[in-house]
């Protein structure tokens, strides 16, 4: 399937909780389980008080950090979206640890963030949180599809906020949830450029690499033991031999 | 029955013994809920927590074992730091036959004192070893939330890698445990006189010779050629 993406226009959300409560519900997440969350940011100097309603949820990086860690493949990339594979989670927590927009949690000894409603698009519905959104701030389809609709709309925006721009384009390799913002990232709590933390060389380099050496010792010493132990049995006959 | 009288030399104390097993004990809980923590095949083993529990109660044995190494023997604690740091021209020459020796064969080497050059450097790298697989452990472990995504690069690195090399160093000791018959050292704490006398010639000379150090065990003779033959008439027969 082609990348997907999916659009939030700040400038339409009204901080209703819709979406934070159909995902909750859909995905029948546990107890204490949240995958979105609404943040109220007020930015400017009074009384020239500007605000905003910031969903915080997993940005789907193009190059996610906490795939690029988790060791048992509980996290993965599939049509633009990052899964999660609950049952393979080892709750190790190192995705909590690098997520540069501290997405990921463990709860009850597991992860928890958005896997996306990739199953539900593949039969050709919409997420949770995108048919429950009462102002239109959500939408879901393929990256080019979004990434012109976010244009258009920044594009209609100008007027009343001047600064509006599009967020995610770039970021982590291209976000696979794009944003449309009213005011740069900064004021609005993102990171303008978060860094990919250099990881990749531990998971597909270290760890392959050790596991390779330890079979490749057990495997030599394996072959070699037939040789040295008769060897060694023929050694201390001599020398039984010799003493009598 | 014929018996024959052997040998035997007292090579581990009881205190060594139980380090040794407590140690190796908890480094295989360890390796394998490790393990079950970073290979995708066995990460089956990881979901619900439990791995992660006996990760973190081995690790407490295993970080304790030094500890109670200097209570109960501290003697062999020192001996082991001290002798797996100070090399001779003879650990050079041993070194130099290490292929033989790995191959089954010890005449060819010069005559050894209570650990080789081998067992010297394979000492020598557990102890590295075993400070990095801790600091680092402790570090993931108490760290959690601070580390940041550099912090937690180089503590993994130098936890899978040192374990790695740990891993490695255990896959020979056991190897030349079987090669060369090694086992009763650490299960009875004596090793056959002729062991002594092959690998560890030096140090059987330097020993006092008699009990507890040395002692003489009745042992029956193994008959394998007369069994084996009484079995070739019996198929002959049939
Ligand atoms: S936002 Fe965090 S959890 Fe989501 S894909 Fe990026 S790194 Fe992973
Ligand atoms: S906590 Fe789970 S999902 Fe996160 S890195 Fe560890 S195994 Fe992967």
């Amino acid at each position: 399937m082609a990348r997907l993406a999916m659009l939030i226009d700040l400038s339409r959300c009204l901080g209703c909780q819709a979406c934070v409560i159909a995902c909750k519900a859909g995905r029948e997440l546990a107890p204490g389980e949240r995958w979105v969350e609404i943040r109220e940011v007020v930015w400017g100097r009074f009384p020239e008080l500007r605000g905003a309603f910031v969903p915080h949820r997993c940005f789907h990086c193009a190059e996610a950090a906490c795939v690029q860690v988790c060791p048992t493949g509980a996290l993965y990339k599939r049509d633009g979206f990052t899964l999660v594979d609950f049952d393979r989670c080892s709750g190790c927590g190192y995705c909590v640890e690098v997520c540069p927009y501290k997405v990921p949690r463990l709860v009850d000894g597991r992860v928890s963030k958005c896997a996306s409603c990739l199953d539900l698009v593949q039969r050709g519905e919409e997420p949770w949180c995108v048919r429950t959104c009462p102002a239109g701030a959500l939408q879901c389809g393929t990256r080019e599809e979004i990434l012109a609709e976010a244009r258009a709309r920044v594009a209609a925006l100008k007027d009343r906020y001047p600064e509006a721009q599009i967020y995610g384009e770039t970021q982590m390799g291209g976000l696979g949830v794009i944003m449309v913002l009213p005011a740069p990232p900064e004021a609005l709590g993102l990171p303008a450029q978060p860094q990919i933390p250099p990881l990749a060389i531990w998971k597909d380099g270290v760890q392959p690499l050790s596991l390779g050496a330890l079979a490749l010792s057990v495997l030599t010493s394996g072959i070699a033991f037939f040789i040295a132990r008769r060897r060694h049995l023929e050694e201390k006959r001599n020398s039984q031999n010799h003493g009598e | 029955m014929a018996t024959r009288t052997v040998r035997w030399v007292l090579r581990y104390r009881p205190g060594q013994r139980v380090v040794h097993w407590l140690h190796a004990g908890a480094f295989f809980v360890l390796l394998i809920t490790g393990l079950a923590l970073i290979w995708p095949p066995l990460s089956f083993l990881a979901a619900g927590g439990l791995s992660r529990l006996l990760h973190r109660v081995a690790a407490v044995i295993f970080l304790l074992t030094p500890a109670l190494y200097a209570l109960l023997d501290f003697r062999g604690l020192r001996d082991l730091v001290r002798d797996s740091f100070t090399y001779t021209r003879e650990d050079l020459e041993w070194l130099k036959g290490f292929p033989g020796y790995f191959l089954g064969r010890t005449s060819h080497l010069p005559p050894q004192g209570r650990v080789n050059a081998g067992q010297k450097i394979h000492h020598a790298l557990t102890i590295i070893a075993y400070f990095a697989i801790s600091g680092s452990g402790l570090a993931l472990w108490l760290g959690k939330g601070s580390l940041g995504p550099t912090g937690l690069l180089a503590a993994t690195l130098v936890h899978d890698l040192s374990m790695a090399l740990m891993a490695i160093l255990t896959v020979g000791h056991i190897y030349f445990t079987f090669v060369y018959d090694a086992l009763p050292a650490m299960t009875t704490g004596y090793v056959s006189e002729e062991y002594a006398r092959m690998e560890h010639a030096l140090w059987l000379a330097s020993i006092p010779q008699e009990p507890p150090y040395v002692i003489e065990v009745q042992e029956e003779i193994p008959e394998p050629r007369r069994v084996r033959g009484a079995r070739a008439e019996e198929e002959a027969v049939g």
